[in-house]
């Protein structure tokens, strides 16, 4: 299971594209080139390129949101949970943002969204505004 | 009779701290000499860390590091060479020079500029990634944090100190051979034999033991009690602290007991 939760924050001093390296670095046993290429590609297929360089302080939530996204992706396990996303994603709607993230990588991973129950109603009107 | 107790019962809390304090420093060495030992440990990923820590801690300040050896070794060679002068001791000054600041004063004063610079450092980001859950967050995606953060701190530290030291080292004798001697080359003879004579097989490796202690001092110090840290932002600050206070306490030990087996 690869998680992505607030209480599991980005390395602080490193930037985003080596955050998600890190993972092919050490568990791939790829080199540095290679790990960042894999990072880099990850990142453009959640359409946040642009934060490539970027460190933890300086991102937006919902950047930050989309590299701890791209860096449990890339551990590549069967499932993926997204703990509490409202604590994450407080400036964007975010069942449509997590939405909109899931449907541009590829589908063999299992998604779990583990939410309060008080937001359940967020996710309803999502599911009923879909065709 | 309630003080007595008071007080047995504060030393015996006391020491039992500085047991645990003792026993996590010589636990977490054994662990990362376990690592550094195991082939599988020196990928390239590990070997650009070491290499990134060896330039922020001894590259990085190098200029200034040596301004500031150049400075003190004039100063004291000078203090040294006028006193021995007025005493009639000229022909020891050479050997004091040597055996003062060379083996004794600058591998000192260089744990005490890394201790300072990246000692402090290394405590604040260490104790800032346990309050913040960044280490939980390597573990959980795989990435050892004692293979990542702590050994190539404690490898670029060790590496970091003896290159300083010898470099500081070095400096001096050079300063100290142009104060004696004067730019000439009358003197290269008689400064060399001292040299030979002074630096024989159990100095210097006495002298290579004290740098590698006081490179795991600076480093392995910090890296322990910013894992100490509760997480809670508020006690960062104490664990520097603490942690600072421990090196410095170990440095001194360290020379205090180098200066007890060679001169006592």
């Amino acid at each position: 299971m690869a998680r992505v939760s607030p209480d599991l924050p980005l390395r602080a001093n490193l930037s985003a594209l080596d955050n998600i390296a890190l993972i092919p670095l050490y568990q791939g046993h790829f080199n540095a080139t290679e790990s960042g290429r894999q990072a880099l590609m990850l990142l453009e297929q959640l359409g946040h390129a642009d934060i490539a360089l970027l460190r933890d302080p300086d991102m937006t939530p919902a950047q930050r949101f989309a590299t701890k996204l791209a860096r449990a992706l890339i551990l590549h396990r069967p499932r993926l949970v997204i703990d509490r996303p409202g604590a994450m994603l407080y400036d964007v709607p975010y069942p449509e943002f997590i939405r909109q993230l899931a449907d541009r990588v590829e589908h063999s991973v299992v998604w779990e969204i583990h939410d309060f129950v008080w937001n359940q109603a967020l996710y309803t009107s999502l599911s009923s505004s879909q065709p | 009779m309630n003080f007595v107790t008071v007080s047995i019962v504060s030393l015996g809390a006391k020491l039992t701290g500085w047991f645990a304090v003792g026993y996590a420093l010589f636990a977490f060495l054994g662990k990362a000499a376990m690592l550094l030992m195991h082939p599988g440990t020196w990928n390239r990923a590990t070997f650009d860390v070491v290499v990134k820590q060896i330039y922020f801690t001894s590259v990085q300040i190098l200029h200034v590091f040596l301004a500031y050896a150049l400075v003190i070794s004039w100063l004291i060679v000078s203090i040294i060479l006028s006193t021995a002068r007025d005493f009639g001791l000229s022909e020891f000054a050479t050997e004091m020079t040597i055996r003062v600041l060379v083996l004794e004063l600058l591998p000192f004063l260089t744990a005490l500029f890394i201790a300072l610079r990246s000692g402090s450092a290394i405590n604040t980001e260490v104790a800032l990634m346990q309050v913040n859950n960044e280490l939980d967050a390597l573990d959980h995606c795989k990435v050892p944090p004692m293979q990542f953060e702590f050994m190539p701190r404690l490898v670029g530290g060790v590496i970091s100190v003896i290159t300083l030291a010898g470099l500081a080292g070095l400096l001096a004798l050079l300063v100290a051979y142009v104060t004696i001697y004067g730019v000439s080359h009358a003197g290269f003879e008689p400064f060399t034999l001292t040299i030979a004579r002074i630096f024989d097989f159990q100095i210097v490796a006495g002298l290579l033991l004290k740098c590698v202690l006081f490179g795991l001092a600076v480093t392995l110090i910090p890296v322990v009690a910013g894992l100490e840290t509760p997480k809670k932002f508020f006690m960062v600050p104490v664990s520097v602290l603490r942690g600072m206070m421990r090196v410095f306490f170990a440095i001194i030990a360290i020379e205090v007991v180098s200066l007890a087996l060679k001169y006592i």
